[in-house]
This record gives C-alpha cells, structure tokens and sequence, in this order.
C-alpha cells in the first residue's frame, strides 16, 4: 500500500483500537497488526501525533510492579472515528472513479 | 543485543532531543520490550524485530517538524483568542470611561448654564436696581465664567462624540469579520 495513505489509515487503526477501552502500546500494535502491519518505531509518532492534535491522552499505571503507559482517546478523538463515515462516502467515490 | 544495551544506544542516539522527549521514547521501547517478553517473546528476537536504531531515530526525527507546526498552531489560535478577549475587555473599559467622561460633561454644562443665567439675572437686577459698577462687574465675571464652563462641558461632548464613532465603527468592524468567520 502507499506510504502516505498507509500513515493515515493506521492513525485511524490506532485510535479505533482506543475506542472501547484505554491501551498500552503493545497491545495496540497486536490489535491495530490484525488489519494492517504497523511496526513499533512508526506507532511512536503516530501516537505522538494523535496526542499532540488532542485525539487522546495519556497517563501511567502500574502493571507488575513497573510503570506502563496508557493511552486513553479523547471526545475529540471519538468524533473523529465518526467523521470518518462521512469520509468512507467521499473514499468510495473517489475509488469507484480511479477502478472505473 | 538485549534490552539495556539497546535503550543504552538508542539513548545515545537521541542526543539532539529534549531531555523529556529522550526519556519518553526510551521509556516507550523499555516497556515494548517488557510486554513482549511477558507475552512470551524472546528478547533478543524482539529486539532485532525493532529495526536498527537509526531508523528509528530517523522516523522520529521526520515527524518532529509535524509536532512543531501543530504546536505553533495551537499557539497562534491561543493568541487569536487573547486578542479577542483584549479587545472585548478594551470595550468594556472604554463603554465605562465613556460614561464617566460623559457625566463629568453633564455637569460642567449644568453649572455653567446655571451660572450664567443666575448672572444674567443679577446683572439685570443690578441694572435696574443701579447698584454699584463693582457689583455688576462681579456677576458679569460669574456670567463668563458659565460660559467658560459650558464651552468646556460642549469640547468634552465633542471629543467624546468623535471618540465613541471610532470606536464603534471598530467595534461594528469586528463583529461583521466575526459573523463572518463563522458563516464560513
């Protein structure tokens, strides 16, 4: 898949991952792999990304006695993931005329 | 390579980074690996399952000027938003001022109008009942002085007039680019 559209479709991979519940970034690679391959080093920034534009947040739990980072998606980030069945319209047009 | 050495160079490698943004990352592959050794990976496969530490820097290094942009943005709307804040406090102070100057206005017209009709009526009185030159002299000094007064309170209506147009052709200005803004 395209690069640029591959970086846009896994920020959206992970905060789906963050909708139902907050997750650490292990586990968002394992849940965000079965739909797309997303390597470690990429998911840092695109959590950073995602933080820093407000779509989640983060803070820190023990697990096991050490410290483990959650991140937990915003209202902002919410409505994001719902803008995106409007986006899915405007996609599927766009793909119906590049196959046409 | 395990663990420690690879925090160790990958810390190392971080060098142009803010000390928050080293830890940060650091803390993010040390806890990587950990969930992945819990998870029953080995740690050394894992590690060579990262990448080289180069990539990695550089990845992070590409997506810093994104993170910059969006905070300058954040800190231009953060100043769009004092601006507005400033300019409705300014209103507000100038709306006050603007009612006190225009009592101070009031008053110096009310006392003035009043001397000089009060002076009128003496001198009149004066005249008819011939008093003395130095007494018609005094009310006529009185009379002036009101009109002094009523000039004074007439140039502080004035000024306030003129001041109050600007101000509100600005404050009328400001709000259509506000409306405006939000239509679009």
């Amino acid at each position: 898949m395209d690069v640029q559209l591959k970086k846009g479709f896994l920020e959206l991979l992970v905060l789906a991952s963050l909708k139902n519940q907050a997750s650490y970034g292990y586990r968002i690679i394992q849940d965000v792999s079965e739909v797309l391959e997303i390597s470690e080093s990429t998911l840092y920034p695109i959590l950073k990304r995602l933080e820093i534009q407000n779509y989640l947040v983060t803070y820190t739990e023990e697990y096991n006695s050490r410290l483990r980072r959650y991140y937990q998606i915003t209202s902002q980030g919410l409505q994001k993931l719902k803008d995106c069945r409007h986006e899915f319209d405007i996609i599927k047009i766009i793909y119906d005329y590049i196959l046409k | 390579m395990n663990k420690y050495e690879f925090l160790y160079k990958l810390n190392q490698s971080l060098e142009n980074c803010s000390n928050t943004e080293r830890q940060e990352i650091v803390h993010y592959y040390d806890e990587l690996i950990q969930d992945a050794i819990d998870s029953g990976e080995f740690e050394q496969e894992f590690i060579e399952k990262l990448g080289s530490i180069d990539k990695i820097t550089r990845t992070i290094k590409k997506d810093q000027d994104f993170v910059t942009n969006v905070k300058e943005k954040k800190d231009y709307q953060l100043q769009k938003v004092f601006s507005v804040t400033v300019k409705i406090i300014g209103y507000f102070i100038f709306f006050i001022l603007a009612i006190v100057i225009g009592s101070i206005g009031i008053s110096f017209l009310a006392s003035g109008g009043g001397m000089m009709v009060f002076a009128s009526i003496r001198i009149y009185d004066a005249i008819i009942k011939s008093l003395s030159v130095a007494t018609i002299v005094m009310y006529a000094g009185s009379a002036t002085i009101g009109v002094g007064l009523v000039l004074i309170g007439f140039w502080v209506f004035k000024w306030l007039f003129v001041q109050s147009k600007n101000q509100l052709e600005k404050l009328m200005e400001f709000i259509q680019s506000k409306i405006k803004k939000v239509g679009e």
